[in-house]
């Protein structure tokens, strides 16, 4: 017993030495350093300055919540619009139908497509002059980029969640897809035969099915869309901005001689999302009692 | 009849997903193509001449095609380095995580909950919180390194991107593989080595068919983490390590539409040619799709 | 002052002078003679930190700087594109953090000027004095401020010339007119209110100085004196200023791209939207104004530049050696290089792609070949420049390096942030 519990450490023993070096040391290190703790230039004093500064000061505060509402706004939109798209389409396709095989492949194409790359094909569809708006100058609808709305590097972030709910409606619809193709048509039929109509069955039926795999696909991307930098660079504008973008402005911008409040604002961010997920993990962990 | 409005429906959406993909195929081929232009007027191959990727129009022989990818300018040489950082990261993170997997997979033990924790937040922590501490420990050890006498460098160095990479990769290997552990009976393993066979045989005669289709994917997944990005590369990287995902980016800088286009198609090459391969592994397995959400 | 493309075209009709390229008595720090720092750069790899925007530039600094490196001088160019020159220098300073000191340094070289140049230079993280000591700082004109001020730093030797650049716009010949153009300010803002939604600028802020300068030049045309501006930073006249020119840019919003609640954040944002008919006019910093982007296809072939009648700003751009550069000998040869008459002459060519003006004052070129390139440089600079004439008419000088800051934090709270002006 004692010989295999050595034998299981040993095998985990890489693993964990590569995340605990490399990413909790490296989190612990920019957590103390958000904290002023940098033995290098001989600081040794532990405050909360760079948070108290990013949060309420004159100078920060109002970029800090214009830029945390974004932030939110972005990840509950970009959540919640790919969720019910991908719904929507999964119900679609899962029929059998003459070329479903191509569709289904359609459906998963910008999955593996970095979230970069679908961010620059965004300004190439729907900024004031691209392939959208010229679309519909072709059919009179808009006579100039300028009667087209700002979809775009856009002070709602409306490109920013475009770019996301291309990439995620494919994340969340490979994991809706696969559940309801596991389960299949029986419950539904049932559900028929006893005379629920078609938005019933869905309501009471199939909605609840899928719904746990839905919840954590939702915590997933929701802490993704919130704390990811590369989209929000591409799409944004310079206010407000996201919080990624504006932490790792504070950080490598030496004329704004803010290090420690860019290091604080990463923080936040992983902070945010730790505590939603533990919120999210409290209440499915209820749920599960309860049934 | 009834089908019509479905046919419909299922081609809009198609239509849809395919969009991004498509204008960049248009983009790529177009010059001068501003608006109100919807078709472009003028078509010509200047991005990929100007990006090095095809010869100069008149010197499309195969020398002049040879001259060209060996010249390494700056797509060619994105590419082979990001391949070559992604095989790197794809290979040492089997290695590394194919026992751990297999621990988490086969043994219940103590603490196996916090040891899937462990593995599992790098996850959920956004990038940003710990790659900024990462870009100052990165330098610090450089500095002990040196003093140790050991000429290693890590910030800046294509090494020290792939190391990294190892943080966002293991946990979707060690997920998928512990996955292929959990469904496979070690007793085979026992009955070999009751038989005599070695170790290493039954590893590879017994352990490495059973996992293979497992080890496939859980690569391919690894692969993709790392080929797409960019956060680490640039942090870490220090700007000196030019993957492909860097250059798209300092591309999207430049306003060159067919130019950023032209980048981004060789770009989701791979990643489309992986799909093509794992896409009848992705239904019914959610870890595995977890894959592509960090994408 | 110097009037870039003018002066130049005075100077060759003049005779050539007979000052020659002499040797200079001191060497770079830390080497005994030239020679001496040509060995040591031999087999070295030169890493060159540069913003990495523009394919073009990009490539005339492999072709053009690359290849006689490799060839007479035995040295690797390692060209390292950056998102903003910042980067750069938040590297060096990262470095100087973690005690990376003497040559453990990753940077060799910087395209450099303004801010970045007073960041460094004022946290000692430059290399030097080197500048007055490589074997083409002869032909660099030392004495003029324009050159040994960059905005408004003393250079004292720690960075050394590459291009020089003016500031002037473009606009669409096939939607507008020459006589429509405005000439000044006031006239643009005339124009603004004229025709709704079809201006703009590009934000000012970190690595998009191009905008900042725009907002520089009001305040310049708005205070009606560009001397006073000159000289070290004044606080007073900053404050005497600057909220004139705040109210002056948000009377514009009503009328511009967006109503102006948002701004295009870059240069090649803004060029796109230009391209596209979303705005009217766009910057350009070219000698040769609308060409390159022309000759890149990201405009459209009518485009031309056309100038204002004052406060256009020139300046010069440098190259500076960080203190920790592992490659001292490599830099300091290729910034000799880049002053070589005959590359020079290349820089100015639209057709080469680069297309920044002369560091060089090209009387001081006393060597025929050399000055044939030059002569042959002047004659290619395309139908899509701006009125010489005009442009050297208006140029003003940048100043001093406080200004941008300020002018970036204010424009950033109190235009597009939309925070309320003081009383």
């Amino acid at each position: 017993m004692k010989w295999e519990r050595i034998r299981i450490a040993v095998m985990l023993a890489p693993t964990l030495l590569v995340i605990s070096i490399l990413f909790f040391g490296s989190l612990l290190y920019g957590f103390l350093q958000s904290l002023g703790y940098n033995p290098n230039i001989g600081a040794t004093d532990i405050n909360f300055d760079a948070y108290l500064r990013v949060m309420f000061s004159e100078e920060f505060s109002g970029r800090f919540w214009s830029g945390l509402t974004l932030s939110l706004w972005v990840a509950f939109c970009s959540t919640f619009v790919s969720a019910a798209i991908a719904i929507f389409v999964a119900l679609l396709l899962r029929r059998t139908f003459f070329g479903k095989k191509l569709a289904v492949f359609f459906f998963q194409l910008n999955l593996p497509i970095p979230h970069l790359v679908i961010a620059v094909g965004m300004i190439m569809l729907f900024s004031q002059s691209g392939l959208v708006s010229r679309m519909l100058g072709e059919l009179g609808l808009v006579t100039s980029p300028r009667d087209f709305p700002a979809l775009t590097k856009d002070a709602y972030g409306i490109g920013i969640i475009l770019a996301y709910i291309w990439k995620e409606v494919a994340f969340f619809g490979i994991i809706v897809l696969a559940i309801l193709q596991s389960l299949g048509e029986d419950y539904e039929a049932v559900a028929q035969s006893l005379g629920a109509n078609r938005w019933q069955r869905f309501r009471t039926v199939t909605l609840p099915l899928i719904m746990p795999g839905l919840m954590s696909a939702s915590i997933i991307v929701f802490a993704f869309t919130f704390g990811s930098y590369e989209v929000p660079r591409i799409l944004g504008v310079g206010y407000p901005k996201m919080l990624p973008v504006m932490s790792l402005d504070f950080f490598l911008n030496p004329d704004l001689n803010a290090r420690a409040e860019g290091m604080a604002l990463s923080m936040i961010i992983a902070f945010i999302v730790l505590v939603l997920i533990f919120i999210y993990m409290y209440i499915t962990a209820r749920t599960v009692r309860k049934d | 009849m009834r089908r019509v409005p479905f046919y419909a429906a299922v081609i809009a959406i198609s239509i849809a997903f395919l969009a991004p993909v498509i204008s960049f195929m248009i983009n790529a081929f177009a010059y001068r193509w501003f608006y109100p232009q919807l078709v472009p007027k003028e078509w010509s191959l200047q991005a990929w001449v100007r990006l090095k990727l095809i010869p100069r129009p008149g010197d499309r022989t195969l020398e002049s095609f040879i001259d060209l990818w060996t010249g390494v300018p700056d797509v060619i040489s994105a590419l082979w380095l990001s391949l070559a950082i992604g095989t790197l990261v794809t290979g040492t993170s089997v290695i590394i995580g194919l026992p751990a997997a297999r621990a988490l997979g086969l043994y219940r033990f103590r603490g196996k909950k916090i040891v899937e924790f462990m593995i599992i937040a790098p996850t959920i922590v956004p990038p940003i919180a710990f790659s900024l501490g990462l870009n100052i420990n990165f330098i610090r050890w450089d500095m002990a390194l040196m003093n140790a006498g050991i000429p290693i460098d890590l910030a800046g160095s294509v090494f020290g991107v792939s190391l990294v990479h190892l943080v966002p990769v293991m946990p979707y290997v060690v997920l998928t593989l512990s996955g292929v552990f959990a469904n496979y009976d070690a007793d085979y393993e026992a009955q070999a080595r009751s038989l005599g066979a070695p170790p290493w045989r039954i590893f590879w005669d017994v352990t490495l068919p059973a996992i293979l289709p497992g080890l496939f994917v859980a690569a391919l997944f690894a692969f993709l983490v790392s080929w797409s990005q960019y956060l680490l590369t640039f942090l870490i990287g220090q700007g000196r390590v030019v993957t492909l995902p860097a250059l798209l980016f300092s591309a999207a800088g430049s306003g060159n539409n067919a130019m950023i286009a032209a980048i981004s198609l060789v770009f989701i090459a791979p990643a489309i040619l992986i799909l093509l391969v794992t896409s009848r592994y992705l239904s019914g397995e959610s870890s595995a799709a977890g894959g592509f959400g960090r994408v | 002052m110097i009037s870039l493309k003018r002066t130049i075209q005075v100077a060759l009709l003049s005779a050539v002078s007979a000052i020659g390229v002499h040797a200079h008595a001191e060497s770079p720090p830390g080497y005994d003679s030239w020679d001496q720092v040509l060995e040591e750069a031999r087999g070295q790899t030169v890493y060159w930190y540069m913003w990495g925007g523009s394919d073009a530039i990009n490539g005339f600094v492999d072709t053009f700087y690359g290849d006689p490196l490799k060839e007479e001088y035995g040295i690797n160019l390692e060209r390292v594109p950056l998102a903003g020159t910042v980067d750069a220098v938040n590297q060096v300073i990262s470095e100087k953090e973690a005690g990376a000191d003497g040559d453990a340094g990753s940077v060799d070289m910087i395209w450099i000027n303004g801010e970045n140049f007073k960041t460094m230079q004022q946290a000692g993280l430059l290399y030097g004095p080197w500048a007055e000591s490589i074997p083409n700082s002869a032909l660099v004109d030392w004495g003029n401020p324009a050159i040994n001020l960059d905005f408004g730093k003393p250079v004292e030797g720690m960075e050394s010339p590459w291009s020089s650049a003016q500031f002037h716009f473009m606009y669409d010949s096939a939607r507008l007119s020459d006589s429509e153009l405005p000439r000044s300010y006031a006239e643009l803002g005339d124009w603004i209110a004229a025709n709704p939604g079809q201006f703009s600028y590009v934000a000012p802020g970190p690595g998009n100085f191009i905008g900042t300068r725009f907002v520089k030049q009001l305040m310049f045309e708005l205070s009606g004196n560009h001397e006073q501006w000159v000289g070290p930073f004044n606080q007073e006249l900053y404050d005497q200023w600057s909220m004139a020119t705040w109210k002056e840019l948000i009377s514009w919003e009503p009328n511009l791209w967006r109503e102006g609640n948002t701004y295009p954040e870059s240069n090649a944002d803004f060029k796109s939207l230009f391209a596209n008919g979303e705005v009217e006019f766009a910057f350009t910093q070219s000698p040769a104004g609308a060409g390159p982007d022309i000759g890149a296809g990201v405009i459209a072939p009518t485009s031309r530049a056309f100038s204002f009648d004052n406060y256009m700003i020139g300046d010069f751009n440098y190259l500076a050696i960080p203190y920790n550069a592992p490659n001292k000998a490599a830099a300091l040869v290729t910034a000799n290089l880049v002053l070589r008459p005959d590359r020079q002459a290349a820089q100015v060519q639209p057709a080469n792609g680069f297309c920044c003006g002369w560091a060089i004052d090209v009387s001081r070129v006393t060597d025929a070949d050399q000055i044939a390139a030059i002569e042959t440089a002047m004659m290619n600079l395309g139908d899509a420049a701006a009125d010489p004439a005009r442009l050297s008419g208006a140029l003003v000088a940048d100043i001093a390096g406080e200004y941008q800051n300020l002018i970036e934090e204010d424009w950033q709270k109190y235009v597009l942030r939309g925070e309320p002006l003081p009383e």
